[in-house]
């Protein structure tokens, strides 16, 4: 057995339960889904509201190959895509020790450039919960 | 949060779905067996792929047909660091939980809630407790208004239990511990705006 045969990205989850017709799964509405469903339509349900549900599979490899510039490590640029991080302290909890490794504000700053420009932003996501709030778009207005 | 792990069991497929095409009828038993289910590589999503199918076998006395079979898996199983959207579920005294919708075992035990903080009667809510993290003399509740982002800090599975008390919370078997405390995690509205006042910070 092998525990880690590769990671994935969220889009990369999504694009597996889309072409396995998640998005058309109807039969939810309709009868109660069997315990094996279950997990399945509720990560398609979370992943609808992250930012890969406007990625592709380009855009992520484009993404990628451009990040080996700032010699990131794998993990953080698989965060990053998944996150979208569109500010230095969203980019923050996602680095580590990043003075150490010689990334600077500078090159923080590179890594946001590349992210507004080749990732899509996130959709709109209304709160939920309680109160009567909504939410306006969670990446940063420029 | 996800990844691929690859496996190999012994599958029985029942004769009622032998006359399907085989990689269906073993995608549907492993589905059974497996799906939404966790195991010591995480909490199954789907399988991805059947690579390899042996046997069809029918032991003596036994009506389902034995393969060994070689198949992926996507679960769900975060890197300890990662940072990851979540929603609030509830919190108490001991701290926060948090959930993903098909993940709800996420807690943030009050030494990883920013501090200085207090923990208070939620007026909203008489059964729970919510905490208040206060900076620079404003206060900044942690409730359901929106997303929280944390980070990984630990990832177990705890032991089956043998015996379980009557009014205990229903056994979990795989537990992330997440942190708040750092810039940039909690709720994202604590971040919004803010990059500017932080870039002199961000350093640390």
């Amino acid at each position: 057995m092998k525990a880690n045969a590769g990671t994935l990205t969220n889009f990369e989850v999504l694009d597996l339960l889309n072409s396995r017709g998640a998005s058309n799964d109807t039969t939810r509405v309709i009868a109660p889904i069997s315990t094996s469903e279950y997990t399945r339509l509720h990560v398609y349900d979370y992943l609808m509201e992250t930012p890969a549900c406007t990625q592709t599979q380009e855009i992520i490899t484009n993404f990628s190959d451009q990040c080996k510039y700032f010699k990131l490590a794998k993990a953080e640029i698989l965060n990053i895509i998944n996150i979208r991080p569109s500010s230095t302290v969203n980019l923050a909890p996602i680095l580590e020790e990043p003075s150490e490794r010689g990334i600077d504000k500078k090159a923080k700053e590179g890594i946001l450039k590349l992210v507004e420009a080749l990732l899509p932003p996130p959709p709109i996501v209304e709160a939920r919960g309680d109160n009567e709030e909504e939410e306006t778009e969670e990446g940063e207005q420029s | 949060m996800f990844c691929l792990s690859e496996m190999e069991d012994t599958v029985r497929v029942p004769p009622d779905l032998l006359k399907l095409p085989l990689e269906v009828a073993i995608k549907k038993v492993l589905q059974k067996l497996l799906l939404n289910k966790v195991l010591s590589i995480g909490l199954c999503v789907t399988i991805y792929d059947i690579k390899s199918a042996e046997g069809g076998f029918v032991l003596p006395g036994d009506g389902p047909a034995t393969y060994k079979v070689r198949f992926r898996i996507v679960v769900f199983r975060p890197f300890v660091g990662e940072v990851i959207a979540a929603r609030f579920k509830e919190s108490d005294s001991n701290g926060l939980r948090l959930t993903l919708g098909f993940f709800e075992d996420i807690y943030v035990p009050a030494p990883l809630i920013p501090r200085p903080n207090r923990c208070e009667p939620d007026p909203y809510n008489r059964s729970q407790m919510r905490w208040v993290w206060i900076f620079e003399e404003q206060e900044y509740i942690i409730d359901h208004s929106c997303q929280i982002n944390f980070r990984v800090e630990n990832i177990s599975y705890p032991p089956v239990p043998t015996e379980q008390a009557e009014d205990a919370k229903p056994f979990a078997p795989m537990v992330i511990t997440g942190t708040i405390d750092d810039d940039g995690l909690g709720p994202v509205s604590w971040w919004e705006g803010c990059s500017e006042r932080n870039n002199e910070d961000d350093d640390t």
